[in-house]
């Protein structure tokens, strides 16, 4: 009950002007990001980190929370409209949304995904509000050992299941580590990997390690192969409310409350984030739906429970890094980091030491949604231009800000030089298929994670053993166990299951593109038997 | 998805070049010189955790300290050399990597080194030159530089809005965030009215 009250001041907090404003500001920005390619809301956080000297924290965070929640929202557009090739797979959303967009449904599509991210996220924010207070006070009995455990899981499931290699993942983990190594250690005074050199004595900053990765090498990677030509966006024809018949509304429903119970526990615990939950929910839904032959042709139960289930996991991802100061994705690990620069540390105290600030940022999450979803339905045509930007002035953009980011951490040219070199290894990390968030993760995890272990290890007065001793750790390592086992066998479903879906996918562009250029009806069954009713 | 199935590579291959291990649909570089880098860029990885361990070793060990400023770093180092390792076995066996996709690229086009070449050369000149030309014109720079790599194909155009963005930048850094980027010799009139 009390709980209610402190949400409720909250939302009083939260619904003063200027708030209301930043949520706003940021939920745009967030749904830009997310929208546009070659930028997300990681990178976007990473940018407007120098925001933090200026805010005062609760719009900061109100501001970056709208960015997070936005980005999700924006890329359900993207993987709907954008109509490229060989990329669709990936995007599980864009398998199914992507075959409605091309028969004309696209505004469907969209609908079905904003509403269904609108209804994931809202249910997922009163998960976070009932459970993270509940999970807190639990949390305030663990002791550093436990925390050595979350952070090891944490590791283990970043490195070992985001990407599509295991060893690739940890590599990346193992190089995020080593530059969060790099500095002065806090505990001894002692430096560490700085060569002597004075630029590295206070260590790499979050900032340019997230914006080299994130924009640098991105655009470095696009330039290396960049697609000319015009820019393959279907055209989202028209408005929403009549695009949603009964039908699509009785075929979508189930599928949103189905993914938003998928992607919430998955958020919750650190097994990879959104990616894993999408494709639980996908796979859901083509086994349950009674129209299986559409799926791979633009079922709507495929757009509906993939995009709750993303959102569910994107708000279900803030109950450990508000309860245990412990994030499972890149975005959420500069979130953290935001925190740490107002001398804010996320954890088991947050909800005792900052009652308001929390309280008002959980306000902010229910806030965001409306807003977003007013964004993203009505407002979709907008987005759909923004969509068609053209290439070399986004990335010019890109560019020009990271240089601005990286030179407003310090004002020295030596850290937009970092930002060059850091850039340059983000390009070959993706063109190798190195993941980059686990860096991210690695970098940010891992000061805190050495801080916990030589805590735990001097109280058991270096008794390595202790630290799988203690009740909550022994499971955790238990849990590990078992996720990692899960984890591999759901990740070899899932190229199984991609491999199938790419050659089904470059198949039917065959076909699509042979009756386009023919000036044929399209003449696939299933597209046919939609037509007719989208007609009725 | 060209990922290598685990486990059930074809057998067929005998003595020849490295086993294929299933026809991709795109193959964008040549698949030796694409398996080099991948080999380098293991090989780096490991030197890396080389390095790492190394290093570790040199920092000096305050007196007294149970659990000293060395401990994280060999953990750190074991994961590099152990991750580095398994990918380089990996590579060796023909498991290469799967390529990020982007929405922006084309998974058939040749790596355009020229491009990035091009790309990192602006960039390097706009850090050189920030704070002599000042920060709005090194943008504009960077800005109509890199969209001209880019294929812009209206060049002018694109240093234009760089210039645009550059000094409204500056402007709302100056007015907003009172943090002031250096202003240069050309926009020097400036300073007194932010």
């Amino acid at each position: 009950m009390d709980n209610i009250s402190l949400l409720l001041e909250g939302f009083a907090t939260a619904f003063q002007p200027q708030y209301l404003l930043f949520a706003f500001l940021g939920v745009l920005v967030g749904t830009a990001v997310g929208v546009l390619p070659g930028i997300g809301p990681a990178m976007t956080v990473a940018l407007l980190l120098p925001l933090t000297y200026t805010l005062d924290p609760t719009a900061a965070l109100i501001t970056f929370a709208g960015i997070y929640y936005g980005g999700m929202y924006g890329g359900s557009t993207t993987s709907i409209l954008l109509n490229t090739p060989g990329e669709s797979a990936s995007i599980i959303t864009a398998i199914e949304g992507n075959k409605m967009a091309r028969m004309g449904r696209a505004a469907t599509a969209l609908a079905t995904a904003a509403i269904g991210s609108f209804i994931a996220g809202t249910i997922a924010t009163i998960g976070l509000t009932l459970l993270a207070p509940v999970l807190a006070k639990f949390a305030v009995s663990l002791g550093p050992a436990d925390y050595v455990a979350l952070i090891v899981v944490a590791f283990i499931t970043v490195g070992a299941l985001l990407g599509s290699s295991v060893s690739r993942g940890m590599s990346s983990l193992g190089i995020g580590l080593f530059i969060g190594l790099i500095g002065t250690d806090l505990l001894s005074g002692q430096a560490r990997y700085t060569m002597g050199l004075l630029p590295l004595a206070d260590g790499i900053d979050v900032v340019l390690v997230a914006v080299g990765l994130f924009a640098v090498g991105e655009t470095l990677y696009v330039a290396a192969r960049l697609r000319h030509g015009s820019i393959p966006v279907t055209p989202v024809g028209g408005s929403w409310r009549h695009s949603m018949k009964r039908e699509d509304w009785k075929r979508s429903w189930a599928p949103w409350l189905r993914g938003t119970v998928i992607g919430f526990p998955i958020g919750t615990i650190p097994a990879g984030g959104a990616d894993v939950a999408t494709f639980l929910s996908y796979a859901a839904e083509k086994k349950l739906s009674r129209h299986k032959k559409e799926f791979g042709h633009g079922a709507i139960e495929g757009v509906a429970g993939p995009e709750s289930a993303n959102n569910a996991a994107a708000a279900g991802v803030l109950v450990p890094l508000l309860t245990l100061g412990l994030p499972t994705t890149a975005t959420a690990a500069i979130i953290l980091t935001a925190f740490q620069s107002y001398g804010i540390q996320p954890g088991p105290r947050l909800f005792e030491s900052q009652p308001q600030l929390v309280w008002a940022l959980i306000a902010s999450l229910y806030i965001g949604n409306v807003m977003l979803i007013v964004l993203n339905l009505p407002l979709v045509g907008m987005w759909a231009k923004v969509l068609r930007i053209p290439r070399p002035y986004l990335y010019a953009g890109i560019m020009t800000f990271a240089a601005l980011g990286a030179y407003a951490v310090n004002f020295q040219t030596v850290d937009v030089f970092i930002l060059l070199v850091i850039g340059v290894l983000g390009f070959f990390m993706r063109r190798y298929g190195y993941p980059v968030a686990p860096l991210v993760v690695g970098m940010i995890l891992g000061p805190m994670g050495e801080e916990y272990l030589r805590k735990a290890l001097q109280q058991s007065q270096g008794n390595v053993a202790s630290l799988f001793l203690h009740p909550f750790a022994a499971t955790a390592y238990a849990v590990l166990a078992v996720l990692i086992i899960g984890g591999l066998w759901l990740k070899r479903r899932r190229t199984r299951y991609e491999a199938a879906l790419e050659q089904a996918l470059t198949s039917e562009i065959a076909v699509v593109a042979a009756a386009e250029t023919a000036d044929l009806v399209p003449g696939h069954d299933a597209q046919h038997e939609l037509d007719q009713r989208d007609r009725r | 998805m060209t990922n290598p199935t685990p486990g059930g590579l074809p057998s067929g291959s005998e003595g020849g070049p490295p086993p294929i291990t299933k026809p991709s649909l795109a193959v964008a570089p040549p698949r030796t010189a694409r398996r080099t880098g991948e080999l380098v860029f293991a090989l780096l990885v490991i030197a890396l955790g080389v390095f790492a361990l190394v290093g570790a070793f040199l920092i000096r060990v305050p007196a007294g300290a149970r659990v000293g400023p060395t401990v994280f770093p060999i953990f750190v180092s074991v994961i590099l050399l152990a991750a580095g390792v398994a990918v380089l076995v990996g590579v060796i066996r023909g498991h290469l990597g799967t390529p990020e996709e982007s929405e922006d690229t084309d998974p058939d086009a040749r790596t355009d080194w020229r491009t990035i070449a091009i790309i990192l050369a602006l960039l390097m000149a706009h850090l050189l030159l920030l704070e002599y030309i000042g920060w709005a014109l090194a943008a504009a720079l960077l800005f109509g530089g890199v969209a001209w790599a880019l294929g812009n194909r209206r060049w002018w155009l694109g240093f234009a809005v760089g210039l645009v963005i550059g000094v409204l930048v500056q402007i709302l850094f100056g007015e907003l965030l009172g943090l002031s980027l250096p202003l240069g010799p050309v926009l020097g009139w400036l300073g007194p009215l932010i």
